[in-house]
């Protein structure tokens, strides 16, 4: 009885049927392939790509050079230098660099920042043409965080409750 | 010593009667928390931390303040103990700012780790909270006096271990305010251990601040180089770069305490101008080259200078900081190019002992019992600015001994002396002399005949006498002589006198001694008079004689004559007449870019490995604890080659390691030999301006020391504080 069945449905192509109906199926269904870099996927505010260094709204750099997202990195990709800003004595990083080869975008960073200075935008597209470009000096880090600021400020906000 | 049973969290436990619950806890190993109390200081109790749980008392008690007796059982960890020490902690947390991110503290804070344990994770107190005004206590020790807790420990360590008095509290409660009396920085010479001491973040290291966390420095052994105790350091270091220089517990040298001289030191390494290559000079103009070029020139120069003058026109000039190790080489490297001139006493007028004494110079007993002296004198002995430790010892046995002192200068002293005399300094001799021979009068039995007979013409008067019965009546006594007295026109005379008094006293005896390493470099044979461990040498030129005649050529092995000597003028001026001078020095500023005409990079302390060897007789070897910049290299290193390249036999060592334990069984087999020293002339009354104390200061006394910025700015470097001698009207 089994082996009939079998044969019926060899001879019949059943299951070429079967997996041609997957085929249809999904041919006429909405795509949802999307044309990067003219479209792209939607992210979640808890998003982890580049760096930015944040400031406040006065233009005053939030970052006061504790040293615990360098301590906290498991990648040991940060490195920091601080020391006594001379114009008013508060402490100050002179040297804040992140190391993108070395990474891993664990977000401990961001986690570990008491003052909300190092964060992780959504920024994930981009690329390094030399050697050494991708050591995220403090200058480039701080203007990252002025360009993305607003996203930057909303995605905190809109995390608020979870943090 | 009677003995009580205790029990703490279980252990069984024996006790001397009279003891802390906490010193017996620490002692076993069983940790209670504690902000106020210190081992080295009074009890205070007032932090309430260390509450514990005693068994038979109904509230829990401060361990810090109840005497251990018999029977007693102590829970540290029962609900009573924690909940009190939690309360504690909640109260002490009122008024502190939490500003750990921004407080060089963070991470080393004793407050930060017991709030992990006993802090609550949300506050109860919505009120405002205190601000208190920073103090501005000079160069050396930052403030943030709201972060204070008032624990009191900078103010008992003024008070106690000090003596001077420069913190207190002011006000009561909630106004209670840790500063200075009287607005003014703190200047005294051991004030940066009240950063150490501190608990919180409220006393930090100002040359130091916001540098580094304490989780990213390694921590290495040192020794530190200022003074002749060689007391015990750690050297924090981060990325090859020296970040601070904080106290290593030795009970038997420098307890836990620092100089601010060895504590800051450091900043001439990582902040001073450095020589990073060697450089030559060609038409008064410096050109950089590199190892091989100017070793082979030096060598040239060497040989040609030497050459001609059969030896007698080259020198060499040993520095205060130099190890064991290079003088070692050095004077191998001399006496094998044919030349006998070399010396590290450059502040020594009297050289007519030259050929007795020890081969090892300083005490005859150890540092630690400085303690316990029934009775000491102290011979021109300005302890505060030479070793400013040893000041800790003596002064603590004046708790129940006698301190006495012959001092020709205006000392200062953090203690009460019971007897002063004060002579003008080129009366000196005379005053120990007067000591003498009032002592010979109590005890006639001890000093040959011809000592007497030399004694015989010395008056003494009542004073002298009181000193001497009390030294001879003391179970234990003590004579220290400060550095002055080797400085002295009659050094040797005053080294006789003081051996003799010490003999008929039964005292021990000690002299202070210039620079960190006086009797390692004698050991090494850096002496004209002697090679290593005491060997024979044909006599050369003694320092003062290469430096005030003049010669055509000189060796400076981290070493500055034009300020550190007594005849700067002279040596500047012998040195720019000099044909060829060669310095070998860590930095690349001074005059010597005047007068040398090579200069050869050499690390500086804590760059190199190698041996101190201190007043007692300790060798204390340590290792590099960073690398030394640029082309620099250990000065050992340095002499090793030139030795090679001078084909001489006996400098193929591979570390310093085997320089020291080579010159260590050379002294091991001789011993510590002592040439009898014999009885001087008779006194002769010394010209008043060849007497005088040319104090380097206390923060002069070596070149590191020189060009350490923080150190610089006190106001302990700027007053030439006791250098007047004194004239009577």
């Amino acid at each position: 009885m089994k082996k009939a069945k079998q044969l019926i449905n060899s001879f019949l192509l059943v299951e070429l049927l079967k997996g041609l109906s997957v085929t249809w199926r999904n041919m006429f269904r909405k795509k949802i392939t999307i044309q990067y870099p003219e479209e792209k996927t939607p992210q979640s505010p808890r998003f982890r790509g580049l760096h930015a260094l944040r400031t406040y709204p006065g233009g005053e750099e939030r970052c006061i050079a504790c040293k615990l997202c360098e301590a906290v990195c498991p990648a040991a990709a940060i490195t920091i230098e601080a020391a006594e800003r001379p114009d008013d004595g508060t402490r100050r990083t002179t040297k804040y660099e992140i190391d993108l080869f070395k990474c891993i975008f664990c977000g401990f960073c961001e986690e570990s920042c008491p003052v909300d200075s190092i964060v992780e935008t959504r920024v994930f597209d981009y690329h390094f043409e030399t050697k050494g470009e991708q050591i995220m000096t403090k200058e480039k880090l701080l203007e990252v965080g002025r360009i993305h600021e607003k996203q930057i400020a909303a995605d905190r906000a809109a995390d608020a409750r979870y943090r | 010593m009677d003995k009580v049973h205790i029990e703490i969290d279980g252990k069984k436990l024996e006790a001397e009667v009279g003891s802390m619950i906490i010193e017996v806890a620490d002692e076993a190993d069983i940790y209670i928390p504690r902000f106020c109390y210190h081992k080295k200081l009074s009890v205070a109790a007032n932090c309430r931390m260390c509450m514990v749980d005693v068994g038979s008392l109904p509230k829990a008690v401060p361990a810090c303040a109840t005497p251990v007796a018999e029977g007693m059982v102590i829970q540290t960890q029962t609900a009573k103990a924690i909940n009190a020490q939690k309360s504690v902690m909640e109260f002490l947390l009122i008024n502190h700012p939490l500003d750990c991110p921004v407080c060089d503290q963070g991470g080393e804070c004793e407050l930060q780790d017991l709030s992990i344990g006993y802090g609550a994770d949300v506050g109860r107190y919505s009120e405002s909270k205190r601000v208190v005004k920073d103090k501005d206590l000079g160069p050396l020790i930052a403030t943030d006096m709201t972060r204070c807790i008032h624990c009191t420990r900078c103010v008992r360590f003024g008070q106690e271990v000090v003596g001077i008095r420069e913190m207190g509290a002011t006000g009561r409660g909630e106004h209670m305010e840790i500063g200075t009396y009287i607005e003014s920085s703190i200047e005294s010479e051991v004030s940066a251990n009240i950063i150490d001491l501190c608990p919180v973040g409220a006393l930090t290291a100002k040359p130091s601040r916001y540098k580094a966390r304490a989780w990213e420095l390694r921590q290495s052994s040192s020794v530190a180089a200022h003074d002749c105790l060689g007391s015990n350091v750690y050297v924090h270091h981060r990325r090859n770069e020296i970040i601070r220089v904080v106290p290593k517990e030795n009970e038997a040298i420098n307890e836990v305490w620092l100089s601010d001289r060895d504590r800051f030191s450091y900043q001439a390494l990582s902040e001073g101008k450095r020589l990073l290559t060697p450089r030559i000079k060609r038409n008064g103009e410096w050109h950089d080259t590199d190892w091989q070029t100017a070793l082979n020139k030096v060598v040239a120069e060497m040989k040609r200078v030497i050459g001609a003058s059969k030896g007698n026109d080259f020198g060499m000039l040993v520095g205060n900081s130099v190890t064991t190790e290079e003088s070692y080489l050095a004077q191998k490297l001399i006496r094998g190019a044919g030349s006998n001139n070399i010396d590290f006493r450059i502040r020594r007028r009297d050289y007519s002992g030259d050929g007795s004494g020890m081969v090892r110079s300083g005490f005859n007993f150890p540092m630690e019992k400085l303690d316990e002296m029934d009775a000491t004198l102290l011979i021109a002995a300005d302890l505060r600015h030479e070793q400013p430790l040893s000041a800790f010892r003596v002064r603590r046995s004046t708790g129940f001994g006698q301190v006495m002192a012959i001092n020709p200068f205006d000392g200062e002293y953090n203690f009460r002396l019971t007897h002063e005399l004060q002579p003008e300094t080129n009366l000196l001799a005379q005053e120990v002399a007067a000591v003498v021979a009032a002592a010979d009068k109590i005890c006639p039995d001890v000093l040959s005949a011809e000592a007497k007979e030399w004694l015989a013409s010395v008056e003494f008067n009542q004073t002298h006498e009181k000193i001497a019965s009390n030294l001879i009546n003391s179970e234990s006594s003590c004579l220290l002589s400060g550095v002055y007295v080797q400085e002295h026109p009659q050094a040797e005379t005053i080294n006789w006198l003081i051996e003799s008094l010490a003999l008929i006293t039964s005292s021990s005896w000690g002299y202070m001694t210039q620079g960190c390493n006086a009797a390692g470099n004698k050991i090494a044979g850096a002496v004209p008079m002697r090679s290593a461990a005491g060997g024979k040498s044909k006599p050369g030129k003694n320092a003062r004689q290469m430096i005030t005649e003049g010669m055509k050529g000189y060796f400076l092995l981290n070493c500055e004559p034009d300020v550190e000597s007594i005849w700067s003028e002279q040596a500047l001026k012998n040195l720019q007449k000099a044909e060829y001078v060669i310095a070998l020095t860590p930095f690349a500023d001074g005059r010597a870019l005047e007068y040398a005409d090579v200069m050869l990079p050499i690390a500086g302390c804590f760059e190199t490995s190698g041996t101190y060897v201190n007043v007692e007789g300790k060798w204390q070897s340590f290792g590099a604890a960073v690398a030394a910049q640029g082309e620099a290299r250990p000065g050992w290193k340095v002499l090793r080659v030139l030795g090679n390249l001078f084909e001489l036999a006996g400098f193929d060592y591979e570390s310093s390691q085997q320089v020291i334990n080579h010159l260590r069984e050379k002294f091991d087999a001789v011993g510590d030999i002592r040439v009898a020293r014999k009885i001087p002339s008779p006194l002769t009354l010394v010209d008043f301006n060849e007497a005088t104390r040319e104090s380097l200061g206390l923060y002069k006394v070596d070149p590191m020391v020189r060009r350490a910025k923080a150190l610089q700015q006190t106001p302990k470097a700027s007053t030439h504080h006791i250098s007047i001698s004194r004239v009577k009207t």
